[in-house]
């Protein structure tokens, strides 16, 4: 897709268990093509701090009658996220996207999505595609405690709907099991339940995730979060590690990489 | 209805359309910026530092914000020069913008043999030297800090290439205008200054190094008094157009660089918040000429007004 920059109306904040959010925008027409694993570029605040713009996944689209709209799920970490979260209807945010090489669709299913915490952003999108396509898949979901899950009844319907289910988990134990996400996933794993895998969450998980998939000889790929500048491939600030030698761009090869691409 | 101002600058023997430039290391080789901003606009691109080898650039974090501004330590990742000309340069001959090649080398040698490459290269408007870079460990810091250095690298450029020769110069230094004397001396025809301000960021929680390289370059709005007073200072004294950079992103921001003695700016971090920051400034410049009843940028051009003898 053609990336363009626009001035993108803020529809609606929902606040989610905090510190997570989603922010509605009303997006030029072009954005009703958006793949899961795009992302986007968004001013959070005018004026000098936050001074550049924040990267987000795209978190799910509509189209209707009034236009095309995304959705973006945040977590308020510091004074970028903070603002934007303070956003409110009506108002206008520079916006560039969509951006990156996005998830490539899983030829056949069955498909294992692991989120960790707001990890969960592309996977939604990818979850909701998944489900209107009928391949099958299961979700799972881990963070810290039963907040750090949010849209997990969502996720599930979208699971159920294909005939999947969403296994949570956390490591307080205050909503579905006990521990981290990778135990659950990683018997069946073994036991070939599963065609294809997608990720998106905190880097040693991911990097876990690397080592599980090919034990398992199952094809994966992530979404990863760095540090960007641009977005688009100017400023090089957002380098991966690239299994070549050299280093790759989040923005531009990615956010989504294939497993076996990544120095982990 | 007064005609329109004249944009037009000359910077010794290099003609620019407008005195709106894009800064190294902020716009890529050009064609990333292609379908976000109007590259026929510009009074011209500087790309991205170019080494004879390919360069890996350094291991990530590499970029950290900092209140109105931004730090880096990319590491001079670039494609090398070889591709650059094979791959790059043709596809930026379909826009009119004058393309200036920015240099680095690690050995004092290295920059002529660069030079060399590009001399042939019509589609090249000039060529400009980074002898100032803060990221890397070895080259770029070292030339740029030491005159007599400076001059005989600078002199080892001036005999190979007729293009119009720049030299970006440090702002890490005490007297920057020794190191834009040495340049002149060496046959530079015009100065950039500046390049990124030494500098260094700290997690509060995490206890690391915002950047992998601890210390890194800090560029945007936060460094643009630094860059004014350079500026001042250097043209000033040394006697060759200079470029003004550092936290270029208003009308206001470019006159101000002008009255310090600029005749021409490059705008840098600005574009990674707004890709078309360059072009609005054209638009901007022309009607603060016209508002000013000025026909001239050159009217401009070091018109500051002391408070006394400087």
């Amino acid at each position: 897709m053609v990336p363009r920059d626009s001035a993108a109306r803020v529809l609606a904040v929902v606040q989610h268990p905090l510190p997570y959010f989603t922010v509605a925008l009303e997006v030029p027409a072009a954005y009703a093509e958006a793949e899961p694993g795009h992302f986007v570029m968004i001013e959070t605040r005018g004026g000098l701090e936050p001074y550049l713009r924040r990267a987000f996944s795209i978190h799910d689209v509509s189209s209707g009658p009034d236009g095309v709209r995304i959705e973006l799920l945040g977590k308020v970490v510091g004074r970028g996220t903070a603002a934007l979260a303070a956003a409110r209807p009506g108002e206008l945010r520079a916006l560039l996207g969509p951006l990156g090489r996005p998830f490539a669709a899983p030829a056949a299913g069955p498909v294992a999505l692991v989120a960790g915490g707001v990890g969960s952003a592309p996977l939604f999108l990818l979850a909701r595609r998944l489900a209107e396509r009928g391949t099958r898949f299961d979700i799972f979901y881990g963070g810290r405690s039963a907040a750090d899950l949010p849209r997990r009844e969502e996720l599930a319907a979208f699971a159920e709907r294909a005939g999947g289910e969403l296994v949570a988990t956390t490591e307080d134990g205050s909503f579905g099991r006990r521990g981290l996400v990778t135990a659950p996933l990683e018997q069946r794993l073994r036991e070939g339940r599963y065609a294809a895998l997608a990720a998106c969450g905190p880097m040693p998980l991911l990097a876990r995730l690397a080592e599980l998939t090919a034990a398992a000889g199952v094809a994966g790929e992530a979404a990863l979060e760095t540090e960007m500048g641009c977005g688009f491939g100017a400023c090089l600030g957002c380098a991966v590690p690239h299994v070549d030698g050299r280093y790759a761009l989040c923005c531009k090869d990615g956010p989504v990489f294939r497993f076996d691409e990544v120095r982990w | 209805m007064n005609a329109a101002p004249e944009l037009a600058v000359r910077l010794g023997p290099l003609e620019l359309p407008n005195p709106i430039l894009t800064a190294s290391g902020t716009f890529g080789y050009g064609l990333e910026f292609a379908h976000l901003a109007a590259l026929e606009r510009l009074g011209g691109l500087v790309t991205k530092g170019l080494s004879l080898a390919p360069l890996p650039g350094n291991p990530p974090p590499r970029i950290a914000e900092a209140r109105g501004g931004v730090l880096n330590s990319i590491g001079l990742q670039n494609i090398g020069i070889e591709r650059f000309l094979a791959d790059v340069l043709p596809g930026l001959a379909r826009y009119p913008a004058r393309v200036i090649v920015n240099l680095f080398g690690y050995e004092l040698d290295d920059y002529a043999r660069l030079a060399e490459r590009v001399e042939p290269h019509a589609g090249v408007a000039a060529v400009e030297l980074n002898v100032s870079c803060p990221n890397v460990k070895r080259g770029g810091i070292e030339f740029g800090h030491d005159p007599e250095v400076l001059e005989r690298l600078v002199r080892g450029v001036r005999g190979v290439t007729g293009k119009p020769l720049i030299v970006k110069l440090s702002p890490n230094v005490a007297q920057p205008w020794l190191l834009g004397e040495a340049a002149k001396a060496g046959g530079a025809d015009a100065l950039s200054a500046i390049n990124t301000v030494l500098a260094m960021a700290i997690d509060p929680w995490t206890r690391r190094p915002r950047l992998h390289t601890a210390r890194g370059g800090l560029s945007g709005p936060a460094i643009k008094p630094i860059a004014v007073r350079v500026v001042y200072d250097v043209a000033r004294r040394v006697g060759l157009p200079v470029i003004g950079i550092g936290g270029v992103e208003t009308v206001d921001d470019v006159v101000e660089f002008l009255l310090a003695g600029a005749t021409a700016v490059q705008v840098g971090t600005a574009l990674f918040r707004d890709p078309r920051t360059a072009e609005r400034l054209v638009d901007g410049l022309a009607e603060r000429l016209t508002t000013l009843g000025l026909t001239r940028v050159s009217d401009l051009v070091g018109a500051v007004r002391p408070w006394a003898e400087p």
